[in-house]
This record gives structure tokens, C-alpha cells and sequence, in this order.
């Protein structure tokens, strides 16, 4: 589904502000919902994605936490938050939720074979690269992950990050940088594996 | 660059991805709860029809003012049939006129006719 950028959102562009796009919905406005779920879809199922590393569960963490999402809709107050800030809370607390009622996973279990897709070499690399760095994000602590994923990946500021998992920036700057030499110490002996020798 | 750079780059490249099925999943959600907070007219029942009757209700106060309203025409009819000694008897109070009647002693009648002759 296509993604449209949100005003309020990291990527500024045209359209009205999700808040506004809430209101729209809960006053029954269809086209509102079809944006929201352009727009905050993604950021849901990415973040889910990157902290579960499973396909599956993903899409239910993404659904419930949009399924939230609408339920709130009529008692949103203006200028509490961003709606995407409090997508993110919600969706990182129903990621926790399954980790701790899944404590028995073999984690090196966790990563998913790359989704069926045309066998060029580079689109296979592409997706080993992903694979390999999925699964060292699985080896790394639960927070320094969430730490890692939205700086990195989510590409949010460090105090959306704070404000999201209810932490000081200084404790947000101190996960990232943790997260990021594991994954670098993880990925290290991995660099002929990955097509990196070839591409320098 | 180095080559977690580029692993988070080949991450964040993907990152707008949202499989089409769940899309309609999280559509049909936000469709369910869109149709629970909408109110919908009860079907078969003309609202309008009672305009003229709600009108009226209201302005007479509502519910509690057409309570109060049927109390004090009840108590009325009540007096009506059966006012309290004090009160001065209705049915006199509406026709008015009381009928008087003079009579004549025998005497009095005795000269009307000797007088006619």
C-alpha cells in the first residue's frame, strides 16, 4: 500500500496532519482511514518487523496497534503527542508483550528466509544483507534493539526516541551507541558472506 | 560507509513496505469501529413525524412539566364534581342566574279578583 507522507511525521510534505486525519476518522470520514493506514501502516509493521524479526507476528502486532489506533480515535486530545509517536509506544509495548509470552523462542530460529522475489544476484544479496542483520539485531537486548531500530532504521530523532520509550535522551544516545558496536562486532566476520569483498 | 551502514540502508529501503493483505485487514478494523461510533437512525421510525409533538413537550417543560401539567387538571376536574364546603358550588358559579318566585298571600289573591270584577 502506498505510503503518504505525514505532516507531522519525520518526512514533512502536503496533507493534512494525522491529528487532523484522526478527527476526520471518528467522524466517519472513509478516505481518513485510508490515509492513516497509508501512512502509520508501515511504521507499525516496520518497527514490529525489526523488533520481532517475524513476519507473522508483525502483521498482528501492526493490526492491533492500528486497531488501537481507531478505537482512540474519538478521545484523541489535540496536541498531546504525535499520532506517530504514540503509534510507535503502542506498538513497541504489544512487541514486548509477545516477547515476554515467548520467552522459550529459540532465537536462532527467528529470522525469515527472504520473501520469494526475482533471483538477480543483486536483490539476493540485498535481502542476505537484511536476513544477517536481523539476526544480530535479535542478539542484541531488547531495548538497545527498539534504541536501534528507531534511530537507525525509523530514522527518528533521539528525542521522539525518549519520548517513546519514556526515557532521557542522554539514556537514548547511550542505547544506540551500545546497539550499534554489538551489531558491528556481530556482522564483522560476515563481510565475504555478505558480497561485501565484491562491492567494497 | 561502513558495512552496517549499508545493512541499515538496505533496511530502511523497505521500511514502507505494508503487505497488501494486511492493509485491507487494518481497513476492515478501522471500517468495524467507524460504524460502532456513527449513530444510525432507527429503522422504520420517522423522526421528523414527532416535530411538531417534541415542540410542544419541550416547551412545556418536558416529561416532568406534562406530570405536573396532568396532576393540576386532574385535581381541577375533582374540585368540579366535588367541591370542598368553602369553595362556592361551580355549577352555580357558570349558569349564574338563580330563580326567584314570589308568592301571594290569600288575601292578596282574593282582591285581584274582586278588583277584575
Amino acid at each position: 500500500m502506498e505510503r503518504r507522507a505525514s505532516t507531522d511525521g519525520p518526512a514533512e510534505a502536503a496533507g493534512p496532519a494525522d491529528e487532523a486525519l484522526l478527527r476526520l476518522f471518528a467522524k466517519g470520514d472513509p478516505q481518513a482511514a485510508r490515509d492513516l493506514t497509508g501512512r502509520l501502516g508501515p511504521r507499525a509493521f516496520s518497527v514490529a518487523l525489526r523488533v520481532l524479526g517475524n513476519r507473522a507476528e508483525a502483521e498482528d502486532v501492526a493490526q492491533e496497534a492500528m486497531m488501537r489506533l481507531w478505537r482512540m480515535a474519538p478521545e484523541w486530545e489535540p496536541g498531546r503527542a504525535r499520532v506517530s509517536t504514540w503509534l510507535y509506544r503502542v506498538t513497541l509495548n504489544l512487541c514486548l508483550d509477545r516477547k515476554r509470552r515467548a520467552q522459550a523462542v529459540d532465537l536462532g530460529t527467528v529470522p525469515e528466509p527472504p520473501d520469494e522475489a526475482p533471483p538477480a544476484i543483486e536483490v539476493l544479496q540485498q535481502a542476505a544483507r537484511v536476513d544477517a542483520l536481523q539476526a544480530a539485531l535479535m542478539h542484541l537486548p531488547d531495548r538497545q534493539r527498539q534504541a536501534v531500530v528507531l534511530r537507525h532504521i525509523e530514522e527518528l530523532s533521539n528525542p521522539e526516541i525518549a519520548e517513546i520509550m519514556g526515557i532521557g535522551v542522554e539514556a537514548v544516545e547511550s542505547l544506540t551507541a551500545r546497539g550499534k558496536r554489538a551489531l558491528a562486532g556481530q556482522l564483522a566476520g560476515q563481510r565475504a558472506a555478505l558480497g561485501y569483498d565484491d562491492d567494497g | 560507509m561502513t558495512d552496517l551502514d549499508r545493512m541499515l540502508h538496505a533496511a530502511r529501503a523497505g521500511r514502507d513496505d505494508l503487505p497488501e493483505a494486511l492493509a485491507q485487514r487494518m481497513l476492515a478494523d478501522a471500517a468495524g469501529v467507524q460504524a460502532s461510533l456513527t449513530p444510525r437512525p432507527v429503522p422504520g421510525r420517522d423522526l421528523h413525524a414527532h416535530g411538531a409533538w417534541r415542540a410542544l413537550l419541550a416547551a412545556l417543560g418536558g416529561w416532568r412539566g406534562m406530570g405536573g401539567l396532568a396532576t393540576a387538571c386532574a385535581a381541577g376536574v375533582w374540585i368540579g364534581v366535588a367541591p370542598p364546603e368553602f369553595l362556592p358550588d361551580p355549577a352555580q358559579l357558570v349558569l349564574g342566574a338563580q330563580t326567584e318566585t314570589e308568592t301571594l298571600g290569600f288575601y292578596d289573591l282574593a282582591d285581584i279578583i274582586s278588583e277584575d270584577g
